[in-house]
Formats: structure tokens, sequence, C-alpha cells
């Protein structure tokens, strides 16, 4: 899958243009690692920056409690219910609240807003556990995403009973109850971290490690063991044929010094040389489950591509022009 | 770490490591619990000294006075009524509710209600009446009143006689308690109250004995006359004399009272001069009559000079010798002893007494304070029985002791004390305030740490630093790092952990032993014998001599081992002064230690096992005393005592002796980090930070928030802090398990980074995740009770709960009365904020029909309103009634507190700052895990506090929380940086904690490496939202005018003397005039030019007038403060003052006019 990207560049101005690629190495559910070259760290963390913080999902926003004999008060279990991952694969095609024209914004249409209901009482002596299972959807498309992944998989075979418990909002003894109504909306991390859809979003700059054979060499094998055990993370391996140092996985090395250091301390500075690649990342990418961790970064995309154009369409307006303007009175 | 090392198994197999040491401190807290001292100090006056000081008060003897009754001639010379006081009875705690049904009472309802929870006490009264006849015969005739109500008796909680003694936990939360609640304080009104314990001296005796100096001597021998101030005496009396006196007259005689040893030339002519001095007086008589002549009686006879100079001797000289008669050579003993110490010190054998060793000092805890209160409260009670029974008696009334007795005056009493801390009664001097204390419940820590308080009452303002310095003798008794900044510093302390005070035993079990073991008394010996052998005292009195102490301390110190003799006796043997000191008394600071036998710890690795083994919990700590592993040392008796500081130091010292520091260890310490108190063992790694920083923390430590009590949400504290996601913290000391931290945490393993980001957080402000905020870290609740109660006004008329209404109420306030519902008090669930009306109350206005028309309104309102500043939910509503039977309301109301801007926030190390900005998580640093930090704290909070625990937690939570294990720092083991290095770098990350990181706005690396790991963080009660103030214009005070003070009142900011003097030095005459003047009080006044005083303006008609001078023209408008105007009512006599100061005001105002 490779995405071209628009630099939004006019057509009297040089190109800046660049095309950048994409390469998926390792792709799950909830987990995608992929490359990112060609492009520099700008995009990339404007890449991560959107996924962690505007790609939106759907989370409870408002609860109206009718009964709350817990423990817990009502903002305390408002709180939790708020954080409850739910399946957001349509959050992109739904409508804010604030810019729906159904029900004038007040968020409890069903273009803008899904209701669930909870009513639970415990009457037994043990005490009972309240989870996001108990959670009743009025759109089957969304709803808590342990319940949706335990859809499935019992459909497929039903294994590990205690998994399948549910996320747990409170826990009732005998006689108490919770009643309640909860509305999900749409919205977007930087409002509020529940619709944050990733749970990590991180990439790293590609290490180029550059090992000084020859001064590798005049070391001795003892020396090189220590050499390569100075490294927290298992980068460097000694090839047990040759006795020689190698680099067993360039990517665990994290920029902590500790290996230039070390030779630095034995006496052999230049031993060892690593650079990061300017444009070239490594992203690992973990979904909280609202959406797909693929989907997740097509969507980071989109919204990205929809912000430039944004900032395309006021450069086309006067805006430009005032600034054009601006600077030439300078 | 530290473990493996202690696990070093030695070649005996039996000796026990430090790691075991735990399992016996263990034993000790699930035994005794945090708070015994107060518990066994009050159970020893419940006990004992209650009933003691009832037995020592006299019998009320009375004897009518011979009145003048011509008509009725008696059968009787004389009719005697006695009576006596017996045995005391105390019940459990009652209440009495207003109808008269009396049910026990839980403390839980006491605190809901405001009640007291007390006891009734009874006692068996005796009364006889002695009728002696005309031929001396008496008729006796006994009438006994069992169980007479003497008043009531606030009970501790967890005391023996508390409901809640010994009951289960799942008993405990059944009853709405917490089952970490450790008792100890008594609830007072609904208020739990904690008495003070006071930590003094010994009580300072009347008497003193004082060397001269050479130079107040004029000429005279040598000069270095000796005396002594006796009681009721006025000068002070030559000690020979007092010899003299004693029926001492030989010189001889005297000094070998004095100086042991007659070879000893040094002391000998030391006491030359004060022999030389009393040369005059030779004889008994003449020494009595000296001393007489200078006490209060003047102007009578030698006889009786002679027999009041007696008396003095007998009975105010030295009384804890004795006051009998034929006490005169025990008296001289002492006596001469005293002087014997003097002149040691004055020739510098003996260095002075240290007044600052905490041996010579005695805590006063809830049971002596209250002993002493209830002595005086009892006299009270006697002496109004006396003089009712008196008048009685007098007016041939029957006697009838259900009335003579009035309970109240106990009741009343100690209630009012404990309410109020002021130690006596009310209105009288001689009165201790804040002696008492509300009960602090911020956090459980906090509890704690208040129960274990002291307070020493030496004034704060003395400049003296000795007393508030940390002494020597304050190890293992004193929290080093526990005590208060600023006034206070020094002088409130916190017991360690392991304190035991003592509550005091009986000393005639010693004395009887001291006899059956061959002591010889004074009328057995001759003074030259003394030289030669051990002197003995017991509390502080000299009791004999003994001539082979060896012995006798070996087999007390046996006998107290056993429990033979009580193992909270201290046995001082002063091997160098030939002393033998005996200690029985209460308040003394002793602390348990294992006991050392050639190198050896009594106690071994099968007892351990045991003890680890046990199935009830009763036998543990108890039986390891009984069985002579540990004992009580007391901090006198630690002076003579070798103490190893660890096991392994005993097991070094066997091995190699030539290098051990002492080859005759007598004992070991159990742990040296119990040391610390409270909140200081809450520090981890105390041992690498700076020792203030542990101070400030231990401070701190009190203001966090967490969970209080498990039971927070069936009580109605006026205010309570929850925190919602309590942590357990990742790094731990061992003396948190016994805290109950774990159970009841404080705080929040947060993600801390130390950069610098943004420069948002420089000068001890934190940057904070605001998507970790939103996900729920360190959010809080809040809690604030009101309450409220239909107070009775006169005997009909009384207040109503209900909602009041405009057209019939007087006085309403701004604020809304629309959630309260129709009984007058807003329902649970209610949103409320600002000045809402929560309990709607108001009382009937008496309809005067004199003026005519009824006025409009019938009710006044007396409404309670929600506090300006805050806003919330009603939690909860409580109704019931009070003591007297009124109806009675607590309103809780809750909010939640999300951490923002201006939030403060500390570690564990005296690290404490407030919140500088939130980022969301893509605008933090993050790690190539994905890692970002919750705070982020600046580097330069480091290097000049040196709070270097801080970074060692930081590591060691980094690793605990790879390894899913707790950290332990605990201070004084044998971890150290290098080890938890190593073992971070196993997990996979730079072994010091660093972390390369990158920029969340620009995705570039950061270019220094961060320090980065969990850093246990508390949240602090100090909230912006609960600060913030501002005003422009706004309430004033009635009586000047001024802006009001404080931001409960709205008031104004105080334009204060600096800040005037620095408008002055700009010269900003203007602006000050505005500030001070124009924007405080401005005012306008007409006044009469010709006298001075405020005339009649009216400006509407341009009519002025002064009614005194008939003047209408020479009037003239001021502009002064309306402070000036109101002058305060003394001086509105002194006219003419005020005129003067309104003519030159006048003046001054000309002057500018012109």
């Amino acid at each position: 899958m490779t995405e071209k990207m628009m630099g939004g560049a006019g057509a009297s101005r040089t190109s800046y243009q660049r095309y950048p690629r994409v390469r998926i190495r390792e792709m799950k559910d909830d987990y995608l690692k992929f490359e990112l070259r060609d492009t520099d760290a700008s995009m990339a963390n404007a890449l991560r920056r959107v996924m962690l913080a505007e790609v939106p999902t759907i989370a409870i926003d408002l609860v109206e409690i009718e009964a709350n004999s817990s423990v817990l008060n009502d903002e305390f279990i408002a709180h939790r219910l708020g954080l409850i991952p739910l399946t957001s694969d349509d959050a992109m095609s739904m409508r804010f609240s604030r810019d729906c024209d159904a029900c004038d914004g007040d968020g409890q249409c069903e273009f803008c807003s899904v209701e669930f209901f909870l009513s639970v009482r415990c009457d037994s002596d043990q005490t009972l556990d309240v989870t996001s299972a108990d959670l009743q959807s009025t759109n089957p498309r969304v709803c808590p995403v342990d319940v949706a992944a335990n859809a499935l998989s019992s459909a497929a075979d039903g294994y590990d009973s205690a998994e399948q418990k549910g996320i747990i909002i409170v826990k009732l003894r005998r006689g108490q109850e919770l009643r309640l109504r909860a509305i999900a909306r749409k919205g977007i991390g930087k409002d509020h971290a529940k619709w944050s859809p990733a749970a990590t979003v991180t990439f790293m700059y590609e290490p180029q490690i550059h090992i000084n054979e020859d001064l590798m060499e005049t070391l001795t094998l003892e020396e090189k063991r220590s050499w390569v055990e100075s490294s927290p993370t298992k980068v460097f391996g000694i090839d047990p044929n040759t006795q020689q140092v190698v680099v067993v996985d360039a990517e665990a090395y994290t920029y902590d010094d500790e290996v230039i250091k070390k030779a630095e301390a034995m006496g052999k500075p230049g031993l060892i040389e690593i650079y990061p690649k300017e444009d070239s990342f490594i992203f690992t990418v973990e979904s909280t489950g609202a959406i797909k961790a693929s989907q997740l970064v097509i969507n980071a995309i989109d919204i990205l591509k929809q912000k430039l154009d944004a900032v395309r369409l006021q450069d086309e307006e006067s805006d430009m022009k005032e600034l054009t303007s601006h600077l030439g009175n300078l | 770490m530290a473990d493996d090392y202690a696990m070093m198994e030695t070649d005996e197999d039996d000796e026990i490591t430090q790691e075991d040491a735990w399992a016996v401190i263990s034993a000790y807290f699930e035994e005794k619990g945090l708070v015994r001292q107060q518990l066994d100090s009050f159970d020893e006056f419940i006990q004992n000294t209650m009933q003691e000081i009832v037995d020592e008060s006299a019998d009320i003897e009375i004897r009518p006075e011979s009145q003048h009754n011509p008509g009725r001639q008696s059968d009787f010379v004389e009719t005697i009524y006695k009576i006596s006081f017996g045995q005391i009875y105390l019940s459990r705690p009652m209440m009495t509710e207003s109808d008269g049904e009396t049910a026990t009472l839980f403390p839980k309802a006491a605190r809901l209600r405001n009640l007291t929870y007390s006891a009734p006490l009874y006692v068996d009264v005796t009364k006889r009446i002695i009728k002696k006849g005309h031929d001396c015969e008496e008729v006796a005739e006994t009438q006994d009143f069992a169980k007479v109500f003497i008043g009531k008796v606030p009970i501790m909680l967890r005391s023996s006689y508390c409901t809640l003694y010994q009951n289960s936990e799942k008993d405990l939360t059944e009853l709405g308690e917490c089952p970490y609640d450790q008792g100890g304080y008594f609830i007072i009104n609904g208020t739990e109250v904690r008495s003070m314990a006071e930590n003094q001296n010994r009580p300072a005796s009347s008497m003193f004995v004082r060397m001269l100096s050479r130079t107040s001597a004029k000429g005279g021998s040598s000069g270095q006359y000796i005396r002594a101030t006796l009681p009721y005496i006025r000068a002070d009396i030559p000690i020979i004399i007092i010899f003299r006196a004693l029926g001492f007259v030989a010189d001889k005689d005297i000094l070998e009272h004095i100086c042991y040893d007659f070879s000893d030339t040094q002391m000998m002519e030391l006491l030359r001069p004060s022999l030389e001095e009393a040369f005059v007086i030779q004889n008994q008589q003449v020494a009595l009559d000296y001393i007489g002549k200078r006490g209060a009686t003047v102007g009578v006879t030698r006889e009786k000079r002679i027999k009041y100079a007696k008396e003095i001797l007998q009975k105010e000289m030295l009384p804890h010798v004795g006051v009998g008669e034929y006490c005169e050579t025990k008296k001289a003993y002492y006596f001469g002893y005293i002087i014997h110490r003097l002149l040691l010190c004055a020739i510098g054998r003996r260095p002075e007494d240290d007044r600052d060793h905490y041996g010579n000092k005695r805590l006063d805890l809830a049971g002596p304070l209250l002993g002493g209160l209830f002595r005086m409260l009892f006299r009270k009670l006697t002496r109004d029985v006396r003089s009712y029974v008196q008048k009685c008696v007098d007016n041939g009334k029957d006697v009838n002791l259900q009335f003579a007795i009035k309970a109240k005056t106990i009741t009343s009493g100690l209630k009012y004390s404990l309410a109020t801390g002021n130690w006596g009664q009310a209105n009288q001097a001689g009165t201790r305030a804040g002696v008492s204390q509300v009960l602090n419940r911020l956090t459980y820590a906090s509890t704690l740490s208040h129960l274990r308080r002291l307070n020493s009452p030496i004034g704060r303002e003395g400049k003296l630093a000795k007393p508030r310095q940390l002494h020597n003798s304050h190890w293992g008794m004193m929290c080093p790092a526990e005590t208060p900044e600023g006034q206070a510093c020094g002088l409130v302390k916190n017991l360690a952990l392991m304190v035991y005070i003592t509550v005091g035993s009986a000393a005639h079990p010693i004395l009887e032993f001291l006899e059956e073991w061959s002591t010889e008394n004074f009328e057995e010996i001759s003074p030259a014998v003394i030289p030669q052998s051990t002197k003995i005292f017991v509390n502080g009195c000299w009791v004999g001599i003994h001539r082979n102490p060896d012995l006798l301390v070996k087999t007390l110190r046996q006998l107290r081992r056993q429990i033979d003799v009580n193992t909270e006796v201290g046995v001082i043997r002063d091997i160098r002064l030939k002393e033998l000191r005996l200690y029985t008394d209460y308040g003394r600071c002793s602390r348990p230690l294992f006991i050392v036998e050639k190198q050896r710890l009594l106690i071994k690795k099968k007892d351990i096992r045991a003890l680890q083994q046990r199935e009830t919990p009763e036998e543990g700590w108890h039986d390891l005393v009984s069985k002579g592993f540990i004992e009580y040392i007391d901090t006198e008796e630690e002076e003579t005592t070798m103490i190893s500081m660890t096991i392994n130091d005993l097991v070094n010292a066997r091995q190699n002796p030539e290098e051990a520091y002492s080859e005759t260890y007598t004992h070991c310490e159990i742990h040296p980090s119990l040391i610390l108190g409270v909140c200081a063992s809450i520090i981890p790694f105390p041992d690498h930070n700076q020792s203030p920083r542990n101070t400030y923390q231990s401070a701190m430590g009190k203001q966090a928030m967490g969970i209080y009590v498990t039971n927070y949400q069936l009580r109605m504290d006026t205010l309570a802090y929850v925190l919602y996601y309590p942590q357990k913290p990742l790094v731990t000391t061992r003396a948190m398990e016994h805290l109950h931290f774990r159970q009841l945490p404080a705080g929040i393993n947060a993600i801390v980074a130390i950069a610098c980001y943004s420069g948002y957080n420089q000068e001890d402000s934190v940057i904070m995740n605001q998507s970790s905020i939103d996900r729920g870290f360190f959010r809080s609740l809040f809690f604030r009770s009101y309450r409220d109660e239909e107070k009775k006004m006169g005997t009909l008329v009384k207040e109503d709960f209900g909602r009041p209404n405009r057209e019939n109420t007087m006085g309403m306030r701004h604020g809304s009365y629309e959630k309260l519902d129709d009984d007058g008090l807003a329902p649970p669930g209610t949103r409320v904020s600002g000045e809402d009306v929560i309990i709607g109350k108001t009382s009937p206005i008496p309809q005067d029909d004199a003026q005519g028309q009824a006025s409009r309104y019938t009710r006044r309102d007396h409404s309670t309103s929600l506090r300006h500043s805050e806003s919330g939910m009603v939690d909860q509503v409580l109704l019931t009634t009070n003591a007297d039977g009124l109806r009675f309301v607590k309103v809780r109301m809750r909010s939640v507190r999300i951490p923002q801007i201006g939030d403060k926030f500390s570690s564990r190390h005296g690290q404490k700052g407030t919140v500088g900005m939130t980022y969301t998580q893509e605008d933090m640093p993050w790690t190539v895990e994905g890692i970002t930090p919750d705070i982020i704290v600046n580097p330069h909070a480091i290097p000049s506090r040196m709070t270097i625990g801080q970074l060692i937690e930081c590591i060691m939570g980094k690793v605990a929380a790879h390894m899913g294990k707790e950290g332990d720092a605990t201070p004084f083991t044998d971890v150290t940086v290098d080890n938890i290095s190593k073992a971070l770098h196993k997990c996979g990350y730079q072994m010091r904690g660093f972390e390369t990181m990158y920029n969340g706005h620009t995705g570039r690396k950061l270019t220094a490496m961060i320090f980065l790991g969990p850093t246990y963080y508390q949240r602090l009660k100090h909230m912006v939202d609960d600060k913030i103030h501002s005003r422009g214009r706004g309430p004033v005070q009635i009586l000047t005018r001024q802006p009001a003070e404080g931001r409960s009142r709205d008031g104004g900011l105080r334009f204060g003397e600096m800040e005037r003097d620095c408008m002055i030095a700009h010269g900003a005459a203007h602006f000050l005039k505005e500030r001070l003047f124009d924007q405080s009080d401005a005012y306008r006044v007409h006044v009469c030019e010709k006298c001075g005083l405020i005339a009649i303006a009216n400006l509407k008609k341009n009519s002025f007038e002064c009614r005194g001078c008939k003047n209408k023209t020479d009037i003239v408008q001021v502009h002064i403060p309306y402070a000036c105007r109101a002058r305060p009512p003394p001086l509105r006599t002194q006219t003419s003052i005020y005129e003067a100061s309104i003519q030159k005001l006048f003046a001054v105002t000309q002057i500018v006019c012109t």
C-alpha cells in the first residue's frame, strides 16, 4: 500500500514534493508496524499526532442516572463509562453533535449519537460486577469493544471465560442498584482522551550502524563480550563461528549511547558510529480497539489531507493575498 | 537485595537475620497497634487512677453549726454526718434521649448526631449519722447508697471500656466503623478530639540548694557558702543550719552525711565556709528558731516559731522522702546527698545534669491529664456536697444525697476541657490552652501522626535553642525528621514507631524485693560504709545501700525479663557514682530491644519460626517479652547499655573480636529504621535525602489526599478529600505495612520525567499530561458538610426547618431557595452552586399588637447557604435529633476536583510544585516505546535540594514495575544504587534510568536523554479553586466602611504598610490617595466651622444647619475617611479631641484648597 501525499505547492513555486513510501511489516487488528520512508520528521510526527488526537471515535459523553445506590457516586460512574472504548468503525461518517442539523446540536438524534441503557440490581449475597457487557446499545454497530471481541471469539470457540467478563464499571452489594441512560457521541482525542483511538503511536528513526571492523579486531573476545553486554537492548551479538561482532537487531537500539560510551571507556573511540536516518521511520501503532489499527492509519491520513486541504483553500483565498501584500510592504 | 545480604548465613545456623527481625516487629504492631500509648494511659486512668482519686478524698464530715433553737431540745448533744465514697463503677458508653430512653451509644451515632461518647460513672456512697448523747454514748446510723450516678466520663475509642473493644473486623464494618481506625481519641459533641501529650521536665521541686559564688560574699574566709531554699521560707538557709534543725548538731555528724569520705580534702575544703557560717548556731532549737524567723509567721512566740519550723521540715521539705514523724535521718541523708552531688559538680568530678536529656522528661498522656482534671472536678463535687449537706443540716432538713451530688460537675467539666482544650475549670487561672485538639482527618497517616504527637509547653517565643534541638537521647524515641517548621520547630515532636510510654506501676513490690535482698536502710548503717557500697534510689528517693550491687542488679534484671517484676521498671546502675536508680513512674519513654548475652542474641531462629507459625495472634509479642528475648529499655537505662546497631555487627564482633566496636554488647536494635515516626516512615530512601527534605515531606504527607478512613461515606466530616484512584506505592518501606499505607494509600505512581520542556515547569511548577488527567489521573472528591439545628428560643418559640416564603419572611438572602424541598432541605442529587440555600430555617417573629397594624413579616430567615465560591452536588442529608431532642440536620456537599493549572502536587521527598501547564498526550515528549510522562518536573529542582532519594525511588520504581514486584526502600539496609542499576540494565533499560525521548511538537529527538520512571506522587489539598479571588467593588465592614477582609467575605486585598512605603518612595501621591481613601472609605460630611461638629445638611433643599451653634451659614463640606467619622465609642465622649482633629483637618483642607 503506497500512499501519495501532495505537497501544497503552487505552480509558480519550486516543488518540494516527495513521494513517501509505506511498507507494512506486521498487521493485526489492534497492532500495526510499518515503515515510512522518503519523508521527513514533520510529516511523520504530524501523522502520529493526528492518530493520537484527531481521529474521531465514539465514546459515552452524557449520562443520565436514574438510580444509583452503589458505592461510587454518579460522576465517578459517568467518568468510568466515558472511558470504555466503543467500536467506532462508523465514526468517520458520523456527525459531530455540534454540527448536526437534525437535532440542532443537542446531540440526541440518530445521526450524531448512540443511546445506551444499563439496568442492574444485585439480589444475591455475592458482589455483582457491573461490566461493559451490561450496557445495552441501541445501535448494534456501536458497542463496547470487549463485548464485540467476545461476540466474535465466542462465535469461533467459546474459550476463556475470565476474559469475557468485560470491563468492570462498579461492584454492587446485595440490594444495590444502578440504572442509567448514556449517550455516546463522536469526538476527538484533543477534546478528551476518551475519544483517542490510539493506545500507543510511536515511531523511531531507523539507525545506521557502522562498526569499525579494524578497531574491533583489536579487542579480545572478552572485551567484545563486555562491549556487547554494555547495551541494555540486544543490538549486537557475537558470531559464534567467526567471533566477530555483528549487528543482530539495529532497530533495538534506543539511541542510549551506552555502546559509544563503553567504547570510549575501553580506550577505543570511534569503534562504532551510529546515525539516525533522517528520512525513514518505523511506526508502531496500537489501537484501543475502537477502530482497527490499519484503519486508524488510513483515517489519520484522510484527516491530515482534509486539514491540508483547508490550508490550501485558505491559501487560494484572500488570506494569502493579504500576506503577500503585507510582505511586499516591508 | 537487602534480603540476599542478610540471608548470608553465618556458621551458627541458629542466628536470626535482619529479615527475621521484621517478624518480631510485625508481632509488635499486631498486638499493640500504633496508638497503644494513648489507650494504655487511658485504661490505667479508668481502671486504677479514678478509684485512687475517689479513695484519697477524705470523708466529708459535717457538724451542724450550733443554732439557736429555743423551742426544741435535742436528745443528743451533737449529730455528726459522715459521707464517704467507696467503690466506683463505670458502665459502657450510654446515651439518654430527651424522652428518657437510655441505650448503648456507638461511636458512629455519636459522630453523626453530635453527641458525646461517654459512659456514666457510679459510686457507692455511705452516709453515717453519728449521734452523740449527753452521756457520751454514740449511736451510729449507717445508710448505704449503692451506685449513685456522679457524672459521665468521655471514653476513649477502642479502650477497654469502649463498645468497639476487641470487636472483629466484620463487626466493626457492620457498626459503620473503619477497621483500620485505631481509636485513641474521644468524641465530644460529635467532633473527634485527641488529647495532646505534654512533654514535661520532671516536676520541679520547691526546694533548691545553691552554692554561692565567691564574689558575692564580701570578706569572710573564703565565701562559697551553700544555702538552701525551703518552701514557705523567705530567705535561703545555710545548709548546716538545716542539718542542725533536723537534729544533727555535731560538725562530724553533719559532714558524715555530706561527704562520705573524710579523706576527700577537696570536698571537705568546700564545706568549710558553710561550717564557719553556721558556727553561731550550735543547737537544734536555735537552728529551728533561725528558720522559723524567716517563715511566714511574724510576731509570735519563740515556741510557735520552733513548732512552725519543725512542721515545715517535716511536711514540706522533701515530702517524697516522708511526711511522717521520725523521718529526720532519712531526710538528712537525702539532703546530704543533694549537697554531695552539688559539690561533686562544683569540683568538676561530675558534669551538670542535662536538662534536655530525655531521661529527665516525663510525658503526660491522656490518662494523667484526665486524672488531674478528674481529681479537681471530684474535689469540687465533694465540696458542693459538703456545702449542700451543711445547708440541709443547718436548716434541720433531711439530707438527700441524690440532690447533693451534682453529676453535671463532672460531666460538663470533662466535656468542657476536652472540647475547648482549656485544661482546668472555665474562667479560672492556671488553665492550659490547646491541650486537646480536633483530630486531623485529612489522610490516614495524618490521623496516626496526630495521635502520636507531643507538645512541649515551653514558650514558643523563647529564644533558647537547646530544647528545640535534636538530642542524643531522642534516638529511637522521637522522630528525627517529623517536626513542624517555624515557631513550634523542635517543640512539637512525634513519637518514633516503637516507643512505649510507661503507664506507671506501684513502687512497693520493688521496695519489698530490695528488703528481701538485704538492702540496708539508714537506721542500720553508719555513714562510714556509704563510700564502699552502692546507693539505691527508687523513683528518685534514696532508700538504702547495698554491698553487692552486681548480684542485685543481675537478679533484678533477670526478674524483669521473666516479668516477675514489671517490664517497664527502669534499672539504671551507675558504676562510677556507685548508684543504683530504679524507676516505676509513668510517662517515661522506653523502647524494646533484643537482649544480647555473650555477643549473641537470646532470640533464635527457632523462636522466629514459632512466631511465624503461631495460630492465634495473642501469643506473639507478649511471649517474646515474657520469654526474655526482648526487654524495654528507657532513656535513662539506655545510657548504661551497649547496643549494637545490626545483627550483623554482633556476628562480625564474634568472628573478629579485635576489629569489633565492643566486646560487651548487652542489647541489639530491632531495626534502625524504627527511629522514624509515622510520617517519615512513608519516605522511601530517607537516608539518601538532605535532612530538611524529610522534614518537609513529613509535613506534606499530612496534606496529601487519599482515603482517610474506609467509612468515609458514612461520616459527615466538615471537610474531606478522597482520591479517585489511589495506588499503593511501587517503592515501599517495611514500616508502611504497619501504617496500612498499602490499604489506605495517598498518592499515585506517576510516570515522571525530569526535563526542561517548553519552559512551563520553571520555579517549582510541573507540566502535567492532560490526557492522563482525562483518564482519571489524580481526580479527587471534595466533601463539605453543613449542619444546623432547630434551636429553642425561649421556652415556647422554636426555629423550624422549612422553605421560607418571600411573602412573609424577613431578611431573606440573595441566593436561590428553589433547590429546597418542602422540608426545607436540598435533596441528595441536587446540583448546588454559589450562594444557593441548602438548609431553609425560619423563626417566628413575635407579633407586637402595640405597634398597631401587624407587620407584613411573620418569620425571620435563618437559612444556611452554600459557600459562595463552591459548587457541587448534595451528596447526603442526615436528619436526626441531638442530645436535647431538637431536630438536627447535616447536609453533605460533594464535588469532583480535576487537576488543573495551579493545583499543588508533591513527591515523597519534599519536592512540591504546582501545575504550570497541561499538555495532551501528543504534545508530551515520548519514548520509542510510546511512553509519555504524566508529570514533567524541572531538573533545577534537584541539585540544590539534594533529594537523591527521589532519583533512587525512580529507578527502583522502574525495576519494580518491570519485575512486577515491590521495591524495598527501607532506610539503613544494604540496597545500593549500583544493585538497582544493574537490575535495570537487565530489564533492557539504560542503567541510570535515562531514556531517549522525542519532542511531541516536532517529532525530533531531544538532545539530552531524559531521566524517566515511575515516582509516587501525592496530590496536596491546596487547590486553585479554593484560593482564586478577585474583587472590584464589594462588601464593606459596617463600622468603618472599609473593604471587608478575606476571600470568604469577598473582601479586598490589603494595600499594606509596605506597599504604602513603596508608593511614598515613588512619590505617587495621588495614586496613594486613591488606594487609601477613594477606593477605601471615602466619605463626605458637612461640618460647622464654629464648633467643628457635624452639621445637618439637606442637599436637596440646599439648607445647612448646626443645631448647637444656631449656625446656618458657616458650614463647610469635607471629605474624610468614614473610619474617621465613625469614631469608636470610647472616643465619642472626648468630643474635644475629635473637634481638634476635625479642626486640624480643616486647616489641611483649606491649605490644599487655596
